[in-house]
């Protein structure tokens, strides 16, 4: 292929760049705006249920960040609600960087809950059946996890990709057969009888994700989700997969006239997405919960939309989106303790930012508005002048 | 229980009964999400609108006899129907609003109405009861059963006819299959269902023959919001009288597969959503045996699956044969 230059004077590709650079600024702006209208709008709400609204939502906003102390020498206070944060994010960083592959392809798979679940699952039984060292046991329980997450996203990606069947209800299907699933092989066969609820016993010490951050549940989990972000970023960008993949979202049939298959590139983003939905079981079960447990992760997987939303499917924007959101989360615990505000206002949050990222014309429609504005008041300042000159 | 006795309670009028009952929020559901399914808007809302009805039907009929103490007492529940399918609309416009009005994908934006409904439902309930779990501690009152006269005395139909108790069926039961009857005739019959199913399949050849494509399918929308909230209000005030937090347990959703699984008509859709309600009820059966529960639960959505595997291969094959045939026209010709 030839190089932009030989299209383009410098000036233009000048040009192409800075309008880029301006594209990607408004997109940033306006993303920036919804989460600042939806958190208004969630302040309001608060402001008719509580009798402390102000506090409930200072803790919502400031709750997950340590407070360093002075009095009586240096010291970090609330280290455990920082690690919240992070042990929040982590789960919707790789939930996030799931859904961002299969929106990317535009495939509206929503099967990330089944296959976190099942990657946990499959983690869970390499944890409790196979003796090994301990990086060689994690090492396998991480693979075990990621090929659960993947053949289960396989599924649903053949029976779209080859014969048509509607991504949205098959995923949402076979979450339902993957949780019923979960609960059926820990009832049946992994549940500790000692316990006094349903739930394995807990992961032998090779089995554990090793502590990063002492004082809170944060573990090497951190760094699997940090070289996930990576290995997306590099996927999508630098490999011919995740050119295709894009351009498959961009327009299906100019890629099949490409000379993509797209078939088969439609059936494995979905099932490459299902591996980051599986490591998201493995920090789940083998970082924070160290065993399984009946009720994991009721709904978490749907999580990671609003995620890839507020990245716009990007990687990089993925991690902040991710972090961001993880800080809403952890906060609305904080203020659902400190406060008579449930942590559910942060619902209704998301619900209002999913609206409004999608809402693709309301921006325009709200520029074209003012600017309808501005222009009838400039005519209408100069009509009496020119009325005047005749 | 033996196996036989669990055979036997399947091939029972009271077996259909339960299964009957089991399936109405989803018929209600699905038959709205047939309709703008139709109208080529898919509403992936189903689930959001009938929680939220649900809640607002079991919310607004318990406090109605603080705020109209004049009325009879009879009134209150249908207030909260009332009060319920306004709900639905509301939540359904939202939705028409957002995609039709302002672009939104009509996929996410129903999933942030399904997000709106779980989060708005449980802050609402704990910020006016306190309690995040239910509204046990409000007396909500349930619609009625219709109890058909006469025909108790006859063993097997009157089981038939008035479930197993021979308390009668609940009106939201009623209500399901009269819709089904309705539905067909508007969709087969009338100008408008006519309109409708043009819109969904070719929008531009139903816009240049004059069909206000936007128009209907705001129609459309806000009719499976109607028949979801129906849905949804079956559960909290006629199911049980009770709201619980995330109470549908994914019923939306199975009305979504339940369309297609009906190969989108009314009357296969609500022959699918019966096969779900037998698989329920079925499994209520054999929870008596040592068969778990979960095993029984993954056949729905296993069938399902299945069911969209083969109905899309049946598809396919049927256009290659029809392009074998049209290609065997053309060369004789």
């Amino acid at each position: 292929m030839p190089d932009g230059s030989a299209f383009y004077s410098t000036r233009q590709t000048d040009l192409i760049v800075k309008s880029k650079r301006k594209r990607f600024l408004l997109e940033f702006l306006r993303i920036i705006l919804v989460v600042l209208i939806a958190l208004g709008i969630g302040f309001i709400i608060t402001l008719f249920v509580s009798d402390e609204p102000v506090a409930a939502f200072k803790a919502l906003l400031t709750g997950p960040l340590p407070k360093i102390s002075f009095e009586g020498g240096f010291h970090i206070k609330g280290i455990n609600r920082f690690g919240n944060w992070m042990e929040e994010s982590i789960t919707l960083i790789l939930l996030g960087l799931a859904v961002s592959i299969v929106f990317k392809a535009k495939q509206f798979s929503l099967g990330a809950d089944g296959q976190l679940i099942l990657g946990a699952l499959a983690a869970g039984v390499v944890a409790l059946y196979v003796d090994a060292p301990l990086p060689i046991h994690i090492g396998l329980a991480l693979v075990a996890a990621m090929v659960a997450g993947f053949l289960w996203g396989l599924i649903p990606g053949i029976l779209k990709a080859y014969i048509d069947v509607d991504e949205i209800v098959s995923t949402l299907m076979l979450n339902v057969i993957a949780i019923q699933f979960y609960q059926l092989v820990l009832v049946q066969w992994l549940r500790d009888p000692t316990a006094g609820f349903i739930g394995t016993p807990f992961f032998p010490k090779t089995a554990i994700l090793p502590l990063v951050i002492p004082g809170t549940r944060v573990t090497i989990a951190l760094f699997i989700m940090l070289a996930s972000v990576f290995v997306v970023w590099f996927l999508m960008e630098r490999t011919t997969f995740g050119y295709e993949i894009k351009v498959i979202g961009a327009n299906r049939k100019f890629a099949e006239y490409g000379g993509v298959n797209t078939k088969r590139v439609i059936a494995l983003s979905m099932a490459v997405s299902g591996i980051f939905a599986g490591l998201a079981g493995v920090h789940l079960s083998m970082g924070l919960l160290k065993r399984l447990t009946l009720n994991m992760s009721p709904g978490i997987g749907f999580e990671g939309i609003v995620v890839a939303l507020l990245a716009r499917n990007n990687p990089i924007g993925v991690l902040i989106a991710g972090l961001f959101y993880g800080y809403l989360r952890t906060g609305a615990q904080i203020m659902e303790r400190s406060s008579d505000v449930t942590r559910e206002v942060v619902l209704i949050i998301q619900a209002i930012i999913i609206l409004l990222i999608t809402a693709e014309r309301l921006f325009p429609l709200f520029q074209e508005w003012w600017l309808r504005r501005k222009l009838s008041a400039e005519l209408d300042s100069n009509v009496p002048e020119e009325e005047a000159a005749r | 229980m033996s196996f036989e006795t669990v055979l036997a309670s399947i091939f029972s009028a009271a077996f259909i009964a339960s299964v009957l009952r089991v399936s109405t929020p989803i018929i209600l559901a699905a038959l709205g999400g047939l309709l703008s399914e139709l109208a080529g808007v898919i509403n992936i809302a189903l689930e959001g609108i009938m929680l939220g009805a649900a809640f607002a039907g079991v919310m607004v009929s318990a406090f109605a006899p603080q705020w109209f103490p004049g009325l009879p007492v009879w009134v209150f529940p249908w207030i909260g129907v009332l009060a319920g399918i306004i709900t639905g609309i509301i939540l359904a416009w939202l939705l028409a609003f957002f995609h039709l009005e302002l672009g939104a994908d009509i996929i996410l934006a129903a999933l942030g109405i399904n997000i709106l409904a779980a989060g708005g439902t449980v802050f609402l309930m704990y910020s006016i009861t306190g309690d995040k779990g239910s509204t046990s501690t409000l007396a909500s009152p349930a619609i009625p059963n219709i109890v058909i006269p006469f025909v108790n005395n006859i063993p097997f139909v009157g089981t038939l006819l008035n479930a197993e108790n021979l308390t009668g069926y609940n009106v939201f039961t009623y209500v399901a299959l009269i819709m089904t009857v309705l539905i067909t005739i508007f969709l087969y019959k009338m100008p408008l269902g006519a309109h409708l199913r043009a819109v969904g399949e070719n929008p531009d050849a139903a816009a240049s023959v004059g069909i206000n494509v936007k128009r209907v399918r705001y129609y459309a929308l806000l009719a499976s919001g109607v028949l979801a909230a129906l849905g949804g209000l079956n559960l909290s005030m006629g199911y049980l009288t009770i709201f619980q937090a995330n109470m549908t347990a994914g019923r939306g959703f199975i009305a979504l597969a339940v369309i297609y699984l009906g190969n989108r008509n009314p009357i296969g859709t609500v022959i699918a959503a019966l096969i779900f309600g037998a698989a329920t009820s079925l499994g209520a059966q054999l929870g008596t045996l040592s068969v778990p529960p979960q095993l029984i639960e993954m056949i729905p959505p296993a069938v399902t699956v299945i069911a969209l595997v083969i109905y899309n291969l049946r598809k396919r094959a049927q256009i290659v044969a029809n392009a074998r045939k049209f290609q065997e026209r053309a060369e004789k010709a």
